[in-house]
């Protein structure tokens, strides 16, 4: 265990300054700064197989020059217009509380699980990153390893291979059990961001955002199953998925927010090749929050080229609008499109597509839909949830700034038929396929869905003190009188 | 209470119109219902988390991991004992051919032929008189076995 502390540290340690610099000194950072160690690592993975040269070397050089351009922006005075750090007695109890939910599962390192899928793929891919540019090339390339899945991306081998160049490859409990540490740091950005829900309202309110961020940890781990903590990591980029909704879809608009969201989505899409899919789907809507479409432009584009003689003027700042969406789309996702470019530079295709399959679409996708719904149990209640909420209270979640709850909604369809759409154009035999797997690629869904209860819990615990408040304020002086005290 | 919010007029006690108390009860009712639902969805997940954690942390199903652990660790030292660095080895073994390869990583080279390989491994089962009792690397009811091609 404190072998898997000391790679946590190391992971964290190079992107301490980059979280500082994001989060201020908020709760997110202890959990933000090993999540950008990780995608640092993640950068080296794909230059170790893109230039040439080891991982650590890499790792060494990328985070110097992260670290660098950070004190750089900080001495040139450039600072993210963060809103206010949250009273420190009120970082340390969201801290508290939730480190206490993510070490709750976290018991069960002690069984020392290995997965099948940490040992055939994630196992195998640490080993050949931390042997260098040529074994890893060498290594994705080999027909027999076909089996190992080499188009994934590297953020968790990256990881684990750094785990080995600290602490050697005697044990090979290290990668894996990272993976593990870093699933909980995902569902540490995702609770503190839904405490963060509660951060200036009132004091119930709060303790009950906290409440519901120590809450949403433990759903992580339960909804994964023993998969959160034996090496798999579909808990990674789902959690990594779900912290980059909270934070960029979810919590009000703003600079730091926007940041954090972007690291998370660009975690999920260096970990999964369903967290790249779905993590640029994230992108996209967290795009169009920022940067809303309007039909302006048209109207604008239309009367300039009416009425001048060059409409090309006019359409200069349409192209900048799109340009900064386009940029806010693939600028957090560039390591994780880099390394698919590259991984098809070498000629290695996604097995799920390889060979057609014999089954109808319709019986694949009839077989789909009832082994995703399965997995779905808590959709109807979050339905219901958001239907409540959004007829009473719709204003109250406008007030506080928080997204539309569409936005959410949209993110998890986005991921369901993104995978719906594997399972039914995949070469897999059907049934098989989904009985080992239909519960993990679903976890993003569930624990959004999970998310959706805490945020809707969070506003209507806020309304319902605000209306005891006025209430008491409304009843005090007909109680006082009635009573026949004096009149203020 | 019920008798002034049925008459269109009154007002209730608080000063406002019996409308807005209407609205004011329905909002509570809601905000109820939408913590009481959250709290019991995310308390069930949670207990069935915790229920999780207690199975996997039994003293059978840690022996059990232990096991297959040691198993593999066994098979990973025996590899690399019994193999020169940079081997071409052909897996002579369709049940644990992923097992083998993956533990192979960065020392033997995995070959798709026979042909091409100069040593072939493969797991046997490890009984008292089976063909694994001889060899070298015996790791919890598997032999690694080790042939030159």
């Amino acid at each position: 265990m404190t072998e898997l502390l000391v790679v946590i540290a190391g992971l964290g340690a190079p992107g301490f300054l980059l979280a500082l610099a994001v989060a201020g000194a908020s709760p997110v950072l202890v959990f933000l700064a090993p999540l950008i160690g990780a995608g640092l690592a993640a950068v080296a993975a794909v230059l170790e197989l893109g230039v040439g040269g080891s991982l650590l070397a890499w790792y060494v050089a990328v985070a110097v020059i992260a670290n660098v351009a950070v004190v750089a922006l900080w001495l040139a005075r450039v600072r993210f217009p963060a809103p206010a750090d949250p009273p420190w007695e009120w970082s340390i109890l969201t801290l508290a509380v939730v480190l206490v939910a993510l070490i709750i599962p976290l018991r069960a390192l002690r069984a020392e699980l290995i997965g099948w899928d940490a040992n055939s793929i994630w196992l195998t891919h640490a080993l050949m990153v931390s042997g260098g540019h040529h074994a890893l090339v060498s290594g994705l390339k080999n027909p027999v390893y076909l089996f190992s899945n080499p188009d994934y991306p590297p953020l968790v081998p990256a990881a684990g291979g750094l785990a080995f160049a600290l602490f050697g490859r005697g044990d090979l409990h290290i990668a894996p059990g990272t993976t593990v540490l870093l699933n909980a740091c995902a569902l540490g950005v995702v609770g503190a961001g839904i405490a963060a829900l509660g951060s200036g309202r009132r004091q119930l309110t709060r303790l009950g955002a906290i409440a519901a961020g120590g809450a949403i940890c433990l759903v992580g781990f339960a909804v994964a199953g023993q998969f959160g903590v034996n090496g798999y990591t579909d808990l990674l980029w789902a959690a990594a998925a779900v912290g980059a909704v909270i934070w960029g879809l979810v919590l009000p608009r703003g600079t730091q927010a926007l940041v954090i969201a972007w690291i998370c989505a660009a975690v999920a899409t260096l970990t999964k090749n369903e967290g790249l899919t779905t993590g640029l789907a994230l992108l996209v809507l967290i795009a169009l929050r920022y940067r809303p479409l309007t039909l302006s432009w048209v109207r604008r584009l239309r009367r300039r080229s009416e009425g001048r003689r060059f409409p090309d003027v006019a359409a200069w700042p349409v192209a900048r609008e799109w340009a900064e969406r386009a940029g806010f789309v693939v600028v957090p996702a560039l390591p994780g499109l880099v390394w698919a470019g590259l991984i098809h530079r070498l000629g290695i295709s996604d097995r799920f597509f390889e060979s057609p399959s014999s089954e109808t679409l319709v019986l694949r996708a009839h077989a789909t839909i009832d082994g995703m719904a399965a997995q779905l149990a808590v959709a109807p209640v979050a339905a219901a949830v958001l239907v409540a909420g959004c007829c009473l209270l719709r204003r109250d979640r406008e007030r506080a700034r928080f997204g539309n709850p569409a936005w959410l909604w949209l993110a998890c369809l986005a991921s369901l038929l993104t995978i719906f759409a594997t399972y039914v154009f995949g070469g897999y035999e059907i049934y098989g396929w989904l009985t080992y797997s239909v519960n993990r690629t679903t976890i993003f869904a569930q624990l959004l869905l999970y998310a959706e209860l805490a945020i809707w819990l969070v506003i209507a615990l806020d309304t319902a003190f605000a209306d005891d408040r006025v209430q008491q304020r409304n009843a005090t002086p007909s109680a006082v009188s009635a009573a026949g005290g004096p009149r203020s | 209470m019920t008798r002034y919010m049925r008459m269109p007029g009154r007002v209730a006690p608080d000063g406002r119109s019996v409308a807005a108390a209407r609205r004011h009860l329905a909002r509570r009712i809601g905000c109820a219902l939408i913590v009481a639902t959250a709290s019991v969805a995310l308390g069930l997940s949670v207990h069935h988390g915790l229920q999780t954690t207690t199975a996997l942390l039994r003293p059978r199903a840690i022996r059990g991991s232990v096991v297959a652990d040691r198993q593999e660790e066994c098979i990973y030292h025996g590899i690399r004992a019994d193999l020169p660095k940079g081997a071409a080895v052909y897996i002579n073994d369709q049940v644990h051919i992923q097992r083998l390869a993956e533990l192979s990583t960065l020392w033997a080279v995995p070959q798709r032929r026979r042909a091409t390989a100069r040593w072939t491994i493969a797991l046997v089962p490890d009984s008292p008189h089976g063909p694994g009792s001889h060899l070298r690397w015996r790791c919890y009811g598997l032999a690694l076995e080790v042939r030159r091609t």
